[in-house]
């Protein structure tokens, strides 16, 4: 019917169309939105003429607002890349902001430690900490081996086995060591802190903590920012000693190298400096894993699909800033030395 | 000044967000000791006004000024001390969801008091006594029921022995016998402890229990302001239509589809 109705208003006419309805039986909703369409589309084109008491029912069921809500206008492609542009400033503002914040609380924290929440410290400190020591050995030792059989490979053939010992202690406490703490932990507990953080913020948690008075910077940034800080450095401590572990075995079981000269050469290799650019590293990684969990958790809006979504966002911003960030100390150390 | 000064006053309140205005110059004046509902409908800016009124949104323009002092003003200590005097019994009760409901309740009372710890121990179990809840002060929020949680919420929120509460929906997503055991609670610490208590609420029955006095908010004004009675009196369409629960909708300018048909503008 509606098709029909609009093929007879596209026809030019000299006097408005009148649509008879004095033998309908019913009518559907369907059937008065079309007529309601068409008389919109016709203006003065249109005109109701006699109905029927079923018509009439239809008709006074529905009501008609007063104008029809235009559609939203698509986006050009101008026009969404300024309003990303837009979201990308004020995404921008509110992380350094968040970032000055929460680096002020925390050095206030450290200078008067009786504001600290050492129970809260302590608590975090145990699952970014302790509770990662297993799955980071496994993998950094994991990754020391595999390191050690692919130099193994080429070394052998230039008879050079023993510098195996070189490349997986470099390579393990330069760069694995640091950057696969770093994303475990991004993937473990910056996550953790984005879900938790947004849980809290969509149950009006945090509205909670700021109407009695309490800073949820003071009371839930700084015990996770500093536990990370802390914790990290150890962490990649014990990734490296278990990669060269990992080294070692390629290095004593598969090359037939004697223990003692295997660390002997791996230590060599290695400068006490190199002990600080890890130690950096992971300082910068904690710092930004923290952060990165903290921005998203506190940023969202809306329900519980949020919470997921944002939780999800965080963890790909997180390695993907370990990823540059790596990049970006490795160039910077090499060009120091 | 402060002890005379009424427990709220909102002037000229102005709120937007992006371009939509949401409240458009509401005045609000609540004395001291009586309930106050802010009624509503969705959309009509009565939870942007409880959250001017805490704290969580800064006006665009005009000012609040709870218990004698302008509160957006406020910084630091003197901001947390004027907090203290206040309590909020948020929508979804807002507890920790890690901590046990004692541990919820002796939450700002560690913060803001240096009592010592057995002492803060005794006072939780008499807010918790209030709320009737004592066989449950060492579950987690998330193992009471709805009704429980709300009373585990109002009993953190009067922790600090409060002036001024603020309840948002309190009786949301409760059975009828559970928010009228809320209702009575709100009374009793109106009636027992003084408080000055301020409710956002869209519930016929729990208003007319509760109410002393009631603003109405529609489309970011407020459009009734009095006791209950006055403002049933008036003669505002969508008073009217909230108490009687008309659809406000058919009244606001929509007409029929034969109407319209029949020529009536559109």
């Amino acid at each position: 019917m509606a098709r029909e109705l609009a093929e007879l208003l596209a026809v030019p006419r000299a006097t408005p169309l009148t649509v008879d309805l004095s033998r309908v039986e019913a009518m559907d909703s369907a059937a008065v939105a079309a007529l309601v369409n068409g008389w919109r589309r016709a203006k003065a084109g249109l005109v109701l003429g006699a109905t029927s008491p079923g018509a009439d029912r239809a008709l006074t069921l529905f009501r008609v607002g007063a104008e029809a809500v235009p559609p939203a206008t698509p986006v050009t492609l101008l026009e969404g890349l300024g309003g990303a542009a837009y979201a990308a400033r004020s995404a921008v503002r509110d992380f350094l902001q968040l970032a000055a914040d929460s680096t002020f609380a925390m050095v206030a924290a450290v200078l008067h430690p009786r504001r600290m929440r050492w129970n809260s410290l302590v608590t975090q400190g145990n699952d970014i900490g302790a509770r990662a020591l297993r799955i980071v050995a496994l993998i950094v030792f994991l990754v020391g081996l595999t390191v050690a059989f692919q130099a193994a490979y080429q070394l052998q053939q230039f008879g050079a086995a023993i510098y195996v010992a070189d490349l997986t202690a470099v390579s393990v406490v330069r760069e694995m060591g640091p950057l696969m703490t770093a994303i475990l932990v991004a993937g473990r507990s910056g996550s953790s802190i984005a879900a938790e953080i947004a849980t809290m913020q969509v149950s009006e948690e945090i509205d909670g903590l700021k109407v009695m008075g309490m800073d949820p910077i003071e009371f839930l940034a700084v015990p996770r920012l500093l536990a990370l800080i802390v914790v990290m450095p150890l962490l990649t401590v014990l990734a490296d000693v278990v990669g060269i572990f990992g080294g070692f075995l390629v290095g004593v079981f598969y090359l037939g190298l004697s223990g003692q000269s295997f660390l002997h050469q791996a230590l060599g290799a290695l400068a006490p400096f190199d002990l600080v650019t890890g130690s950096i590293k992971a300082i910068a990684f904690a710092y930004g894993i923290g952060l990165i969990g903290l921005y998203y958790g506190i940023r969202v809006q809306g329900g519980a699909s949020e919470v997921g979504r944002t939780t999800t966002a965080s963890v790909v911003a997180s390695i993907f800033y370990i990823i540059v960030a790596d990049c970006f100390f490795s160039i910077v150390f090499y060009i120091l030395l | 000044m402060s002890q005379t000064a009424p427990a709220l006053v909102v002037r000229g309140l102005v709120a937007r967000y992006g371009e939509r205005t949401i409240l458009d110059g509401v005045d609000l004046t609540v004395a001291r000791g009586e309930v106050r509902v802010i009624l509503g409908g969705s959309g009509s800016g009565k939870s942007t006004l409880l959250k001017h009124c805490i704290g969580l949104l800064t006006p665009d323009a005009g000012e609040v000024r709870v218990l004698g002092q302008p509160l957006h003003d406020l910084e630091g200590a003197e901001r947390i001390a004027l907090l203290r005097r206040m309590g909020v019994l948020f929508q979804s009760g807002a507890l920790l969801g890690s901590i046990s409901v004692r541990e919820n309740i002796a939450l700002p009372l560690r913060e803001h008091t240096d009592l010592p710890e057995d002492v803060i121990g005794e006072l939780v179990s008499l807010k918790l006594e209030v709320v009737e809840l004592s066989h449950a002060e060492n579950l987690l929020p998330g193992e009471l029921s709805g009704g429980m949680r709300k009373r585990a919420a109002l009993a953190r929120a009067m922790a600090l022995d409060p002036d001024l509460m603020f309840c948002d929906e309190p009786s949301a997503g409760l059975d009828p016998l559970t928010s009228a055991e809320l209702d009575e609670l709100i009374l009793r610490l109106r009636d027992r402890f003084g408080m000055t208590i301020v409710v956002v609420t869209h519930e016929l029955m729990s208003i007319a229990r509760i109410a002393d006095r009631v603003i109405m908010l529609s489309g970011g004004k407020a459009i009734g302001d009095g006791t209950l009675d006055e403002v049933k009196q008036s003669d505002e369409p969508e008073i009217q239509a909230f108490f009687n629960r008309t659809a406000a909708g058919e009244m606001r300018g929509s007409a029929s589809a034969l109407d319209t048909l029949r020529g009536a503008s559109p």
